[in-house]
């Protein structure tokens, strides 16, 4: 009797996880099957599998709305992001957490401050900061935003790893006549090497997802990263469904490749951003 | 250890980089915020300072308290849905189960996707004539229950609201997964002893221990559901007749479609106060620093 009380109980929490899995996954699976049908199938059948696959989707998309320009203004943008807050918050992440002097406390909570800032109320000025500059319709105008804003949860990250490693570190290399950025990039920043690599990808996401800088600072469709460029594009062709999903698609499957293979990693790093911001 | 000279230099250099991008970016927009906020200006012509007629003619505009009691709208879906999901299907999964891991792959997924993709994405399931909604909707004979989805100035908020709640849930959970690794083992198992059922373990001992993290999950819920944009841009624009029109979206709106650069300012300003506002208050709440 009690095993059988068991057993239901465990297809009942089955039940309701597969159906939360479905829910889950069956937005984007659906939009995915779809973009494989001819724009005749689909006006046909919306819900069942595609007969064939209809590369021509994803040509059209690639070619009328330029998609490979939007990739590779994302990639520039997020990549170029990445390699300076990545740099530049390491080196003050150790100065941060490895020195004592008497600002830093302060400066360290001065940078984690900026969690807290929500980036919509930073758009007007930002535009206009970014005109005066020039920088208007500039990769330039979007990665000077990104870097600032991807700097808080860096530091957070970066400073917390690093304050766990032995003191005597530093101490043992000054006596063998180290100097402090030699052993920043021989000694810690090797060491730094996994929160390194959850900050890496939390900005890359960060960055590849952005949406609302983009649509305020990028007017020039030359420049549009992939979030307004398929914004654009499904506004231009309202009505070719399987066009836009097939730029969906496009869009969707680095994110997934990367999500299911550095899973890990980026769960910690925006779990840990959620929590603290 | 004390600091020569030449190490004070060292850090100065290696500080000031990140502090000058972060400061020059992050920090200063929000101080010339509330700068503009005190002008008349469209952008391009003369400033005019009209010190606080922005804020003045703020409160009495109901398209502002309109799209506030929007992002309440979103708060109390953002809190009641994926908190309360969250809370469940972690709940769930925290046991030995075969497919755990798959669970929370799946269960995490829309969170790492752009909300661009997410929103379209909705958009195309909430097509009146050809969305999967509606269609699935129609092939079960239900056809008095199909809707213009995002059209219906009654429904529109709804539809909104539950593909931000589906976009989020993944988070809750996972932070939720995280805590109850924490809850000690041998009181579970003393309880068991005493053959306390599942339920009242769950009340009694699982919920009061995680109790923090539920709180910050909270607040993290509703400064979260002031920050709304992406999706309502995208989905709606703020429309059919401002019915979904958010904080954000009222200042975007105002700024770059009406050119009253100033009047957005002070939008933006009160955006700004109103998020710091809620996580002081909270850690005041907590008598702790959980955020």
């Amino acid at each position: 009797m009690r095993i059988k009380k068991v057993t239901s109980k465990r297809f009942f929490i089955y039940l309701i996880l597969s159906l939360f899995a479905i829910a889950n996954a069956y937005p984007i699976v659906w939009m995915v099957l779809n973009s494989l049908k001819t724009a005749d199938e689909f006006a046909l059948d919306r819900i069942g599998l595609p007969e064939g696959f209809a590369f021509q989707n994803y040509i059209d998309a690639w070619n009328t709305a330029n998609f490979g320009s939007f990739f590779v203004n994302s990639l520039i943008v997020s990549l170029v992001s990445v390699v300076i807050t990545v740099f530049l918050g390491a080196l003050a992440a150790y100065f941060l957490s490895r020195f004592q002097f008497r600002m830093s406390k302060f400066i360290y909570g001065f940078f984690v401050f900026g969690l807290l800032v929500p980036v919509h109320a930073t758009l007007v000025p930002m535009f206009i900061l970014m005109s005066k500059l020039g920088l208007l319709n500039t990769h330039f105008s979007l990665i000077l935003p990104y870097v600032a804003f991807n700097m808080p949860i860096s530091i957070f990250l970066l400073v917390s790893f690093m304050k766990s490693f032995p003191k005597d570190i530093e101490e043992s290399a000054i006596m063998d006549g180290a100097g402090i950025l030699k052993i920043f990039w021989s000694i810690i920043l090797p060491m730094t090497r996994p929160a390194i690599a959850t900050v890496v990808i939390l900005s890359f996401i960060n960055n590849w997802n952005e949406f609302v800088f983009a649509l305020v600072l990028i007017n020039d469709p030359a420049l549009a990263t992939l979030p307004l460029g398929l914004q654009n594009f499904a506004g231009q062709y309202e009505t070719n469904y399987v066009g836009q999903m097939a730029g969906l698609t496009m869009a969707l499957v680095p994110i997934l490749i990367v999500y299911l293979f550095l899973e890990k990693e980026l769960v910690k790093g925006m779990t840990a951003g959620a929590v603290k911001g | 250890m004390r600091l020569t000279k030449k190490a004070k230099r060292a850090i100065m250099i290696g500080l000031i980089p990140a502090l000058v991008i972060y400061i020059g970016f992050a920090i200063i927009p929000i101080v010339v915020s509330f700068y503009y906020s005190f002008m008349e200006w469209n952008g391009f012509s003369e400033m005019t300072f009209i010190g606080l007629d922005n804020y003045k003619q703020l409160f009495k505009d109901h398209l502002f308290w309109n799209s506030l009691k929007n992002n309440i709208y979103v708060l109390i879906a953002s809190v009641g849905g994926q908190i309360s999901i969250a809370l469940a299907i972690a709940l769930l999964l925290n046991r030995k189960l075969k497919a755990v891991k798959f669970f929370r792959t799946i269960g995490f997924m829309p969170v790492v996707l752009s909300s661009v993709v997410v929103s379209l994405t909705w958009s195309l399931i909430y097509n009146v004539d050809d969305g999967l909604l509606n269609v699935v909707l129609r092939s079960i004979g239900l056809e008095n229950w199909t809707m213009n989805w995002l059209g219906d100035e009654n429904l529109a908020m709804l539809s909104v609201s539950v593909t931000i709640i589906w976009q989020f849930i993944g988070l809750y959970m996972i932070i939720f997964l995280a805590a109850l690794q924490n809850v000690p083992k041998e009181i579970l198992e003393a309880a068991d002893i005493d053959g306390a059922s599942e339920w009242t373990k769950t009340w009694k001992i699982i919920i009061p221990t995680i109790k923090n993290t539920i709180f910050a999950a909270l607040v993290l819920a509703i400064s979260g559901s002031l920050k709304t944009f992406d999706q309502i841009y995208v989905m709606t624009s703020g429309g059919p007749n401002h019915a979904t029109e958010v904080a954000a979206m009222y200042m975007y709106t105002k700024t770059f479609e009406s050119l009253q650069f100033g009047y957005g300012s002070a939008i933006s300003v009160l955006i700004f106060l109103f998020s710091l506002a809620i996580i002081i208050i909270a850690n005041k709440l907590m008598g702790q620093k959980a955020i």
